[in-house]
């Protein structure tokens, strides 16, 4: 198991692509989108923009590796017949999911922490060292949501549909949790609805802690019913892909 | 060890494994043969537990194949099976040492893989039949009691599979059971102690290759006659299980050639150029199954 982990981590840091994706390109879209306004309060916020898409992406990077990793390693490994292969050792059924989600959150962590240096260094955020560990931690916990999402649609999708889906679940969560723009811009009833997107709960962990406060346990809540709602989704599907291949 | 009872498993209309009852024993060396669409694939997965049969029980070392695997007491080559892409020989080979609770040292089970010189190359630059021995090299990472092996040898050349089997032999004798599904007859022939022919998703037949020639009627006699002859009188002779007249010549398949070639004598006869041959496997198992369908055919006509 250990083993498993370990060279999905170090396939992971081989893969280029997947590397640029997840490690670089969330710190680099934080510095684009928020670079030109230094200091401007976000519309209907106490936060400022440096403070607010610091969190934003943090949380967007950390789903980007977990969720689009997972999703299409899975179904692409289901198609290949290594999930097959991996069946007939005495990997317990759970390890792989197991190693794949392990393996994912290892990588998401370096994106976390660049785009929180980047915050730091580059847009001069300032924040108490218990906010920075608590944002860290937390963002890196809550990426596990998005991680069994993950599962979820490897194990849901095959071939030609995995990108598709991931993508739409991928942009809809990303615009609905407001990790691009701050909802406050949107009509109230898609603002209502957002409260209840795991990707807006996911971000407002984070900009409770720059608010002074710890996370609000609303959002503590709904992420863990979608937690809830989708390790066990996933676990059906496992199943079900047991039975069937 | 192992142990199929009435077991059956249909997709939709199509019955894949229609009642299957097998015992393998340790240390046994099984060929499983059949056309395609036999059930062959189908069996292998039930056996390994990555189906579940719709009816009867399999039974692998007094449990679930699932917990026989978990035990690390089988190992398995399938054709399905991909290998994890992005990772060196070596590093993937590390791996199935790492989840086999007996597992063998690296180098050994790189060699006997033929693997040694491949050990730093990434899994997706390999040629099929150098995967293929990646594949080996998983399904032997530890001292496993039970090897499964769907077409093994598939996309290897000719001094490849001879090491291949020179490895399996090893294996078997040291007291582990190896059953493999092939399309090769030769290998059947010349590497299984026991055949087990499927059709159908039955059983057909069951026994030493040998053992199988013969149900098949495992002698061909060829003969040319001076004067064209009576087929009736032909057919009427002992131990005859297909008769073919061309012309003047005579080609039979028999059971027991002596007495056949005996009774033509017998028929006043004087047959030339007298041949005759063993059949190969190849022959006995078209034979069989050819014999079944005609079987079948003649009852859905009636």
């Amino acid at each position: 198991m250990t083993t498993l982990i370990l060279l999905e981590i170090r396939r992971a840091l081989r893969n280029k692509k997947f590397m640029f994706f997840s490690v670089i390109y969330p710190p680099g879209l934080y510095l684009i989108i928020a670079g030109g306004a230094d200091g401007a309060r976000m519309p209907g916020m106490r936060l400022d923009m440096g403070m607010y898409y610091m969190v934003a992406m943090a949380a967007f990077g950390a789903m980007t590796a977990v969720l689009l990793g997972n999703a299409e390693q899975i179904a692409k490994e289901r198609e290949l017949g290594w999930v097959r292969q991996l069946r007939l050792t005495a990997l317990p059924g759970r390890g792989y999911v197991g190693a794949k989600i392990a393996a994912a959150a290892t990588v998401s962590l370096p994106s976390i922490v660049l785009v929180l240096l980047a915050g730091a260094v580059v847009k001069g955020v300032r924040l108490e060292v218990w906010q920075w560990a608590a944002i860290a931690l937390s963002t890196w916990l809550g990426s596990f949501v998005f991680a069994a999402l993950g599962v979820a649609i490897g194990y849901l999708a095959t071939g030609d549909a995995v990108r598709p889906i991931s993508m739409l679940c991928y942009f809809g969560l990303a615009f609905l949790g407001g990790l691009w723009m701050p909802l406050t811009i949107l009509p109230q009833w898609v603002q209502n609805l957002a409260d209840y997107v795991p990707t807006h709960a996911y971000a407002a962990l984070g900009t409770a802690i720059e608010g002074g406060t710890g996370p609000h346990p609303k959002d503590v809540a709904v992420l863990l019913v979608y937690l809830a709602l989708f390790v066990s989704g996933a676990a059906w599907l496992y199943r079900k892909d047991t039975r069937k291949a | 060890m192992v142990s199929f009872r009435g077991v059956t498993k249909r997709y939709g209309a199509v019955r894949a494994v229609d009642g299957i009852d097998l015992e393998l024993h340790p240390g046994e060396t099984v060929a499983l043969l059949g056309p395609n669409g036999a059930g062959k694939s189908s069996t292998l997965d039930l056996l390994l537990g990555l189906r579940a049969p719709d009816s009867g029980t399999v039974d692998l070392f007094g449990t679930t194949p699932q917990r026989a695997i978990a035990q690390g007491r089988v190992g398995a080559m399938l054709q399905s099976g991909g290998l994890m892409q992005g990772v060196k020989v070596r590093e993937l080979v590390g791996l199935a040492r790492d989840l086999h609770p007996r597992a063998y040292p690296l180098d050994a089970i790189l060699r006997a893989a033929d693997l040694t010189d491949l050990a730093d190359r990434m899994v997706d630059k390999l040629s099929g039949g150098q995967q293929q021995r990646v594949r080996f090299a998983l399904a032997t990472a530890g001292a496993n009691d039970l090897i499964v092996l769907d077409e093994p040898t598939t996309g290897m050349d000719v001094s490849a599979r001879q090491a291949f089997w020179g490895t399996m032999r090893a294996q078997a004798a040291a007291g582990r059971t190896v059953l493999f599904a092939t399309h090769y007859l030769e290998e059947a022939d010349a590497i299984a102690d026991r055949v087990i022919v499927l059709h159908r998703g039955t059983v057909l037949a069951d026994g030493t290759a040998t053992e199988i020639k013969a149900r098949a009627g495992a002698r061909r006699i060829a003969f040319d006659l001076d004067t064209a002859v009576d087929g009736a009188a032909l057919r009427a002779l002992p131990a005859l299980t297909a008769l073919e007249v061309s012309g003047r010549t005579v080609r039979i398949q028999s059971h027991d050639a002596d007495a056949t070639v005996h009774a033509v004598y017998g028929l006043g006869l004087y047959p030339r150029n007298l041949e005759v041959a063993g059949l190969g496997l190849e022959q006995a198992f078209l034979a069989l199954t050819a014999a079944t369908d005609d079987a079948t055919a003649g009852e859905a006509g009636r």
